[in-house]
């Protein structure tokens, strides 16, 4: 087992696997407390079709990601705040006109191209150095904005209303928060794939909803949890040569089912004395 | 700083809503700083939207709202930060993962501004507020694990962490039990004269404030009467208001039907 340490790809893939399931987690705490759970899942696969695009027409599938994520988050936050439509609503309509574009590219193209399915499943062991570098510098800018802006994010996910209210730039933040989950499915889009990445935002953040009341402390556990599920995904995947995306997946849907188990939350709290 | 004497929120023949919809109509009221406001009036008279609009987050459809001076919609940050606000139990997730002392910082973020990072200084200021409303003991304590009572009472830190000219609180004793509201009304009238606050109560509970407000605004719609409590609560205007919902009692209690039938 310990051997597996000493290759190149297994370095990679445990770097990338660490670093995807930090992001992932800390922006998934975002998510979970905005309730933008759906918004995720919708921009997993609105990236899915700017890579099939991406492989169809020669231009660089992560760039297409990322404009077919952007557009997408976008679009759905400016219908929002227009007051149009619901936010689930747009995002059902975009997620799935995204994910038919998708499987047009891909009837479209001449040939079977397996590199695409890489993106929809995640291959996080076929990880290169340059994607590594890819993954590396997009986890530093978005973890960078998400601490310089920590105080706000915290703030519309707790009440946007009166986040704006009280002087924060809520919209401009909300903003920011849809952009970063774009940004963080694209950076996960080869390691986890289209499909399982909405699974990482959602699940480490979920598990340490259930362990504690502080936001603070709540941050810290999903990061810690993203990370050890992630890696330990990895290891489970190459030791018992299965697939690294459900590995991942699985492993952390288990501490989740455990996280509720032991839940201090679930137990009944005994009521602070009235006013 | 608005100088005493300066209305601190200026309607002049404003009118807020949706096109279509008008939810007040013609307002013009001036609230002098310093003063403690109580906004009263039936289901659906505009009290909500009253308070959206000083916050800034409505626009007149007609006429003008000036808030310090400033055009309500193009109230900038830090002038929202000067007024501190309580929303209406309900809108706010009250099991959301946060302690007594991260909601009341969350007081002080407006006021920052972006990139500033909380200072020793902020969380002193959190704890004072937590102290003014005796809720210091608490400050590490779930916020859902909390009474109605006291989470309106971190929430009341909250507004007074942002050191605010004024408070805004949105039906602040609904679903609160009767010793409760009465405590949070005392508490809201004690800040009102130790920090020299500015306050604007709305309400539906006349009884329960009409003897602690400077002055009451009757809205239904349009403005019905602003000024002292006796010179509002006549039969007469009153009855133009609720209209047979509404029950005097011999010992002057003021009983509206409506809201009961309502909630």
């Amino acid at each position: 087992m310990l051997e597996l340490f000493t290759y190149d790809f297994m370095q990679r893939s445990l770097l990338a696997a660490a670093l995807v399931g930090g992001l992932c987690s800390v922006i998934g705490v975002f998510v979970v407390l905005r309730g933008l759970a759906f918004v995720g899942a919708g921009t997993a696969h609105a990236a899915f079709a700017g890579v099939a695009l991406g492989f169809l027409m020669g231009w660089p599938p992560l760039l297409m990601a990322m404009i077919f994520g952007l557009a997408t988050v976008w679009i759905t936050g400016w219908v929002e705040e227009k007051g149009r439509m619901k936010l689930d609503v747009s995002i059902g309509i975009l997620y799935t006109t995204t994910m038919a574009l998708a499987i047009l590219f891909i009837g479209l193209m001449k040939t079977y191209n397996a590199e695409v399915y890489g993106y929809l499943f995640g291959s996080v062991l076929s990880v290169t150095s340059e994607e590594l570098r890819m993954i590396g510098g997009l986890s530093i800018l978005v973890l960078g904005l998400i601490s310089l802006f920590s105080k706000e994010l915290y703030f519309i996910a707790f009440d946007q209303e009166m986040a704006e209210a009280s002087g924060v730039p809520a919209r401009r933040i909300f903003f920011l928060l849809l952009t970063l989950i774009a940004l963080t499915v694209v950076v996960s889009l080869k390691t986890v794939g289209a499909i399982l990445v909405f699974a990482m935002i959602l699940i480490p953040a979920s598990t340490a909803y259930q362990l504690t009341h502080s936001l603070t402390t709540l941050t810290w556990y999903a990061v810690l949890i993203g990370i050890a599920c992630s890696v330990g995904g990895v290891l489970i995947s190459a030791a018992w040569d299965i697939p690294s995306g459900p590995a991942i997946v699985l492993l952390s849907t288990a501490v989740f089912f455990l996280s509720v188990l032991l839940s201090r939350k679930r137990r009944r709290q005994p009521q602070i004395a009235t006013v | 700083m608005a100088s005493p004497l300066s209305p601190i929120i200026h309607f002049d023949h404003a009118t807020f809503g949706f096109p279509g919809v008008i939810a007040l109509e013609d307002i013009s009221l001036e609230i002098q700083s310093g003063e403690f406001v109580g906004v009263i009036g039936p289901n659906g008279s505009g009290k909500t939207t009253l308070c959206r609009a000083v916050l800034g987050l409505m626009a007149p459809l007609k006429g003008h709202l000036k808030i310090f001076d400033c055009a309500c919609d193009e109230l900038r940050c830090h002038h929202r930060a000067k007024i501190g606000y309580l929303p209406q139990k309900g809108v706010v997730d009250r099991n959301f993962p946060v302690t007594v002392l991260e909601t009341v910082m969350m007081g002080r973020y407006g006021a920052l501004g972006l990139f500033a990072r909380p200072s020793g200084n902020d969380r002193k200021i959190a704890l004072d507020a937590l102290a003014h409303v005796r809720m210091e003991g608490h400050r590490d304590s779930a916020l859902g694990h909390l009474s109605g009572g006291q989470q309106q009472r971190v929430f009341i830190a909250r507004a007074l962490a942002q050191q605010p000219q004024v408070l805004l609180l949105d039906e602040p004793t609904t679903g609160l039990d009767i010793t409760t509201q009465h405590n949070v009304v005392e508490l809201v009238q004690h800040l009102h004269q130790e920090l020299g606050l500015t306050v604007l109560l709305i309400t539906h509970d006349i009884n329960m404030i009409r003897s602690r407000v400077d002055r009451l605004v009757l809205l239904k719609t349009r403005l019905y009467a602003a000024g002292p409590a006796a010179d509002v609560l006549k039969p007469e205007i009153l009855s133009q208001v609720y209209g047979k919902d509404l029950v005097i009692t011999e010992r002057d209690t003021i009983i509206v039907e409506d809201y009961h039938h309502h909630h």
